[in-house]
């Protein structure tokens, strides 16, 4: 098991290098200087210089990209070139904002998508095989904001069940926070369950082919142990390797979704920095965006390690 | 064929709205009324109107233009980028496929919006650049898809075989692998289609897109968000536009995938009402009664075996085959594929699949009828009386658990042992099938095995609940020969020791020789020889066996032509009338067009020159 | 009188080298550790041993599909080992191949006719009609016809893709077919009629097989010798009918013990010579010494201590093994044909 995770651990290891590479040659593919961005047309020559200096712009690039990775390693992003706040903290400020939203919608999918995949792989064919995948398939066809549009015209702007709107956190009242993340979330994760649901499918539908489902059922175990025990184990071993990616992609509806429900989560944070070229701002935000995720990805490498024997080391 | 009519219909609809936008839309879509703002559809706007009072209708129509063009512009940019690198790296191998695969890796760890967020960083918001960056965005996909396609052709024979023909690489790549990379390529285009769509909209939706005032759904949904508790319906139709396009190019793509996949599409189960065996039809008693044998174990009479697709006619794959196993005997089922022995075996545990159904005869263990049992009772038969040990020991056990707890579970959940009572059990058995440090060869898993190891755990199981009959499939073709030998010697002594009946199936004569007491040979789903192992060997009556005999590498020692029976094995639903082996044999005559019967006692046999000469020996 | 070798192996060592966690390398793999063997122009090699002894390793080598660590592996003169496995077009041609499994040797994508004319594509200036008479003709002689021209392999039992994949290799007459288990994936009944149908064309053509297969029997009825390989080494080698009438080395013994008898009688004698006997305990392949010392059973202290070399067999041939050792040891490219 140790081995296992470090073993993990390492592989990321160059994933993360090659992501900060990618991440720091933002600012040279940039069509505009940052210190023009800044200053404006305004400034004196002199300081332009010195806004340069200060900004460590005229170090060579290997240098800049050191000294910027050694500060991201301690924790310090930067400043905003705009409004003069610190990076870390105004994306630590938001993060737990899309994290529950994403860690919510990620449960729902999770548990939508495998009893979906389960139920319509055990008999294909049968109505409910062709429920769940016409449902997978539509699901996969809405676009998350527009469900949370309909949602919220239904349930909150029409029966009031839950608000409309805004956030709460789950430290202030924990009833409040489940209203103010329910619909967001099931908007966020219609499409995900949707997918889920058609890969668990398709590998029980491959696992129940198998010999050693005939074997342990010709040992006279029942059906359901069969399916439970011996089947879901190995068919969620291909789900798992791709979860990580699917939490990604639910990472990245939050920053959308957010908009539609007026949550001040990373995603308004990023649409503000794009719209004003705020460099360190969206650096920032990719490297947390990527160590969440590579978080996750560690989660489910571990999960799949002990679902699956031989992709342990030895 | 209903879901490619749609898909086509909503597809062509959106592409001619697109081509005739200026003509169709009723105003003008950027032409501004503020006296009739947020409008509910009327007869004058048919879906309403915006908050600066333009028509609704007319842009989502001139929305279907952004859409193709930023679809068509996306999804271009994708494969031109994704695939030439794909193929390169996929086909190359080594440093370059590290380090793109890195930077992809890398890529795709990002979430996609937030690489499109940062690309608009750099090129600056807009549609065609929009549509750049999504069309970096999905080209990892298309990159990913054809790397892993070449990956696996790469190592397949035929492209083995290219390169000892000599073709060049270049050759190789473009004309012997791209074919095959062509269909699952297609599908994924049309998947892109819908997900560049969907982006697209996301991104026009935070305003990160098409700019304003021009109109694309994603835009207009923008809008509608800001007048939600004022007009809702502003919401619905630029959604329902995404909604049926992506849908369309997805069943689309699923259609295309289905059809042109290498897979098998999924078995249709029978209707889950129907009992497991077909009424009785009115059909003529079998011809072929079996001699009742002391002792009996098993008996199989007048057995019927269809395929039953739905849709299509059925197609007998196993008919009349009549069969007695004794106790502590061993039958050996003897045939080439396609002769239904196999089937036989499964069929007796109830486990032939949804396809394939018994349509006709009875099964009995112990004298008792088990063809008709229902679900529950057939699992109280299976393991306990019934087990069965399968072709490829490295497929027939779960790769996800230790081999010692699949011989425990079985142990616990039949026989009802305590888990400590079911290890113990456990390493007895498997040092019984002869696996030296049985307690820690228990906690190996199956691929930490040797195939000869992995069978004699197989055979483990299958013993642990002391069964009355075994069903042993082929269960040594997958092995080298000598480690076929330990595992055929393993079965005898097992035999000697548990007193089991069992039914040896195989396609090899020579293995059934050493095994087995009497052989009962298969060939197109019916059996046309049984006798004695001595008396079969002695004196082959059937043609099939005798040219089987005579074809096998040991029959002869002598250099080629080697004696062969021309032609193939006759698949199901080719099957001749009459005698299924008229076509192949050397001996056919006009009688062998009519149905043959299996005849004799001790040694039963189905061919007419067998019946002449019984027929004649009686008379004489 | 021997004839110069058209294929000769000399000390041939493969090792595959297991991909670690970061696409270093890793383990060792060791295919084949010191095989020496030659082939004459139209001899037939048979060249067997089962999974995992190497022989489809050998048999890769030749054609240039797998890694030679060291050892020379010559063909009319030229060393194909240091050609990293470019071979120049008029060597290439030379030597063509039919591999085990008929259903993925065929490209699934392409028809009969593409699959049968590719190497004159490749190799020849022929037009497209000169190609499809080529083509035409080539069928026939292995019994299918010009229907089948343009139907694509899934169309065909295995046996047909087997004789689809012979007229593919026939299509440049080469001197050498490998033939890697050309008959194991099919049914019992048209096994022989492929084996036929390659005995045909070499009396024909007079072309060398190099034929790999794990049924000594089977391997038997057609070849001019047999070498036999137990895990990466050549432990014997020699006439056909010696090898498989008085095999000299004890796992050449084992092997053809192990194969059943046609005989129940003869059969059921044979076995009660023998005790069941538990899984082998130990490693199937010895470091040092004698490799097959662990699995012996007339192992001797001097297996343990030295590589048995290879001793000359009275009635033909070479095995490696000291039952043998009052026989002259063989030079050390022991495999050099014996008259």
């Amino acid at each position: 098991m140790l081995r296992l995770v470090a073993q993990r651990v390492l592989a990321l290891v160059p994933l993360l290098l090659i992501v900060s590479v990618l991440t720091f040659s933002f600012t040279s593919l940039l069509p505009s200087d940052p210190v023009d961005l800044i200053l404006g047309e305004s400034g004196t020559q002199e300081q332009h210089d010195m806004l340069r200096k200060r900004m460590g712009l005229d170090q060579p690039v290997q240098v800049r990209y050191a000294a910027w990775l050694g500060k991201a390693v301690r924790g310090d992003l930067g400043t905003s070139f705009f409004s003069s706040v610190s990076v870390t903290d105004a994306v630590l400020q938001r993060l737990p904002v899309t994290l529950s939203l994403t860690a919510f919608s990620a449960l729902i999918a999770i548990v939508v998508g495998v009893a979906a995949g389960v139920a319509a792989a055990l008999k294909p064919q049968s109505l409910a095989d062709r429920l769940a995948t016409l449902g997978a398939t539509f699901g996969q066809a809405v676009p998350n904001f527009w469900f949370g549009l309909i949602l919220v015209a239904i349930f909150a702007v029409g029966l009031r069940w839950f608000p409309a709107t805004g956030f709460v956190r789950f430290s202030e009242s924990p009833s409040d926070w489940l209203r103010s993340v329910t619909l967001p979330s099931i908007a966020l994760g219609l499409s995900a369950s949707a997918a889920i649901a058609r890969q668990v499918r398709s590998a029980m539908v491959g696992v129940l082919q198998q010999d050693y489902i005939r074997a342990a059922r010709a040992q006279g175990l029942s059906r359901s142990r069969v399916i439970l025990r011996h089947a879901l184990t190995n068919a969620m071993v291909p789900v798992v390797a791709v979860l990580s990616f699917q939490i990604t992609v639910l990472l990245g509806g939050a920053l959308v979704v957010e908009q539609v429900f007026s949550i001040n989560g990373l995603g308004t944070l990023a649409i503000g920095a794009v719209r004003q070229q705020d460099i360190p701002m969206l650096q920032g935000l990719v490297l947390v965006m990527v160590a969440l995720v590579v978080a996750v990805q560690l989660i489910t490498d571990i999960i799949y390690g002990l679902l699956n024997p031989k992709a342990r080391p030895s | 064929m209903l879901i490619v009519a749609f898909a086509a219909t909503v597809l062509g609809v959106l592409f001619l709205l697109a081509v005739l936008a200026d003509w169709v839309s009723p105003y003008d879509p950027l032409q501004q009324d503020l006296m009739s703002a947020l409008q509910w559809p009327s007869s004058a706007h048919w879906l309403g109107t915006d908050d600066l009072g333009r028509d609704v209708l007319s842009r989502l129509i001139y929305g279907c233009r952004i859409a193709v063009i930023a679809t068509a512009e996306a999804t271009a940019i994708a494969l031109v980028i994704g695939v030439p690198i794909g193929l390169f790296i996929g086909y190359r191998g080594g440093w370059w496929d590290w380090i793109v695969m890195r930077v992809v890796e890398a890529l795709v760890s990002i979430p996609g919006i937030m690489v499109a967020i940062v690309i608009i960083a750099i090129l600056g918001p807009g549609l065609h650049r929009a549509m750049i960056a999504l069309g970096i965005l999905f080209s990892t996909s298309f990159l990913r898809l054809t790397r892993g396609v070449v990956l696996a052709e790469r190592e397949e024979v035929y492209v083995r075989s290219a390169r000892v023909v000599g073709a060049s690489e270049t050759r190789i790549l473009l004309r012997h692998i791209f074919p095959n990379i062509a269909p699952p390529l297609i599908v994924q285009t049309t998947l892109t289609v819908g997900a560049v769509l969907l982006a697209e909209a996301g991104l026009s939706f935070i305003g990160l897109g098409i700019q304003p005032p021009q109109a694309s759904w994603g835009t207009m949904l923008n809008t509608a968000a800001a007048f939600m508790d004022l007009n809702w319906f502003l919401a619905i139709p630029p959604g329902v536009a995404i909604i049926l396009t992506v849908l369309s190019v997805n069943l689309l793509g699923d259609v295309l995938r289905d059809s042109i996949g290498r897979g098998i599409a999924a078995a249709a189960p029978p209707p889950a009402s129907a009992p497991r065996v077909a009424p009785l039809l009115a059909r003529a008693p079998s011809d072929s009664p079996q001699s009742s044998r002391s002792d009996e174990m098993l008996r199989i009479e007048a057995l019927d075996i269809v395929i039953a697709m739905p849709g299509a006619t059925e197609i007998p794959v196993i008919t009349d085959v009549s069969l007695a196993i004794a106790k502590g005997e061993t039958l050996g089922l003897v045939g080439e594929s396609g002769s239904g022995k196999t089937l036989t075996g499964l069929a007796i545990l109830g486990l032939l699949g949804p396809v394939l159904r018994m349509t006709h005869g009875s099964i009995r263990l112990n004298g008792r009828a088990i063809h008709d049992l229902d679900q529950k009772a057939l699992e109280a038969v299976r393991g306990s009386e019934v087990a069965m040990v399968f072709q490829d020991p490295t497929t027939s056990l779960n790769p996800a658990f230790t081999v010692g707890s699949q011989i425990a579970e079985v142990l616990r959940i039949k026989n009802g042992l305590s888990a400590e009572d079911a290890r113990r059990r456990t390493v007895q058995l498997i040092d019984r099938v002869g696996i030296p440090r049985a307690a820690e060869r228990a906690q190996a898993y199956p691929h930490e095995l040797s195939g000869g190891m992995a069978q004699r755990i197989a055979i483990a199981r299958a013993l642990s609940c002391n069964p009355s009959l075994l069903i042993a499939d082929e269960p040594t073709t997958a092995l080298d020969v000598t480690v076929q030998q330990e595992i055929l010697d393993l079965f005898r002594d097992l035999q000697d020791e548990f007193g089991m009946a069992m039914m040896f199936v195989t396609h090899d004569l020579a293995v059934a020789a050493d095994v087995c007491n009497r052989i009962a040979v298969m060939y197109a789903g019916e059996v046309v020889e049984t006798a004695e192992v001595d008396a079969l060997f002695a004196d082959p009556r059937h043609p099939y066996t005798r040219g089987l005999l005579s074809a096998l590498p040991q029959g002869s020692s002598r250099n080629p032509p080697l004696p062969i029976i021309p032609g193939s094995v006759p698949r199901p639903g080719t099957w001749p009338t009459g005698c299924r082996f008229q076509n192949r044999c050397d001996r056919r005559v006009e009688a062998c067009e009519a149905r043959i019967p299996l005849v004799g006692a001790e040694r039963m046999v189905r061919c007419v020159h067998y019946q002449n000469a019984r027929l004649k020996a009686v008379l004489s | 009188m021997t004839a110069a070798p058209l294929l000769e192996i000399t000390d041939l060592h493969i090792t595959y080298w297991r991909r670690s966690l970061l696409g270093l390398r890793g383990k060792p793999f060791h295919a084949v550790r010191g095989a020496s063997l030659s082939i004459r122009p139209g001899e037939t090699l048979g060249l067997v041993g089962e999974s995992g002894s190497g022989k489809s390793s050998i048999a890769n080598a030749v054609l240039g599909l797998a890694p030679v660590s060291s050892g020379s592996i010559r063909f009319a003169g030229s060393e194909l080992a240091a050609m990293n496995a470019r071979y120049p077009p008029s060597l290439r041609k030379r030597i063509q191949a039919v591999f085990q499994d008929p259903y993925s040797s065929l490209n699934p994508a392409m028809t009969v006719e593409d699959i049968i004319t590719e190497p004159l594509r490749v190799h020849t200036e022929l037009t497209r009609a000169e190609r499809r008479a080529k083509a035409i003709e080539l069928l026939q002689r292995v019994s299918l016809s010009e229907e089948h021209l343009r139907r694509h392999p899934y169309q065909f039992s295995g046996g047909q893709r087997q004789r689809i994949a012979i007229a593919s290799a026939l299509a440049l007459q080469p001197e050498m077919i490998v033939l890697d288990e050309p008959v194991s994936a099919l049914d019992v009944s048209t096994q022989n009629q492929i084996i036929n149908l390659l005995y045909e064309r070499r009396e024909a053509l007079g072309i060398a097989y190099l034929l790999i297969a794990h049924d000594l029997a089977l391997v038997h009825h057609i070849s001019d010798r047999i070498a036999v390989m137990y895990l990466g080494h050549i432990v014997e080698e020699g006439p056909s009918d010696r090898v498989f009438h008085a095999p000299a080395h004890p796992y050449t013994k084992a092997l053809l013990d192990a194969v059943p008898l046609l005989d129940p009688q003869a059969q059921r004698r044979r076995r009660a010579a023998r005790k069941s006997a538990p899984a082998p305990e130990a490693a199937r392949v010895a470091p040092t010494g004698c490799p097959y010392r662990n699995r012996c059973p007339s192992a001797m202290k001097r297996c343990a201590e030295e590589s048995p070399p290879a001793y000359s067999v009275a009635a033909g041939g070479v095995a490696s093994c000291f039952l043998l050792a009052d026989a002259r040891p063989e030079a050390a490219s022991a495999a050099s044909a014996t008259a």
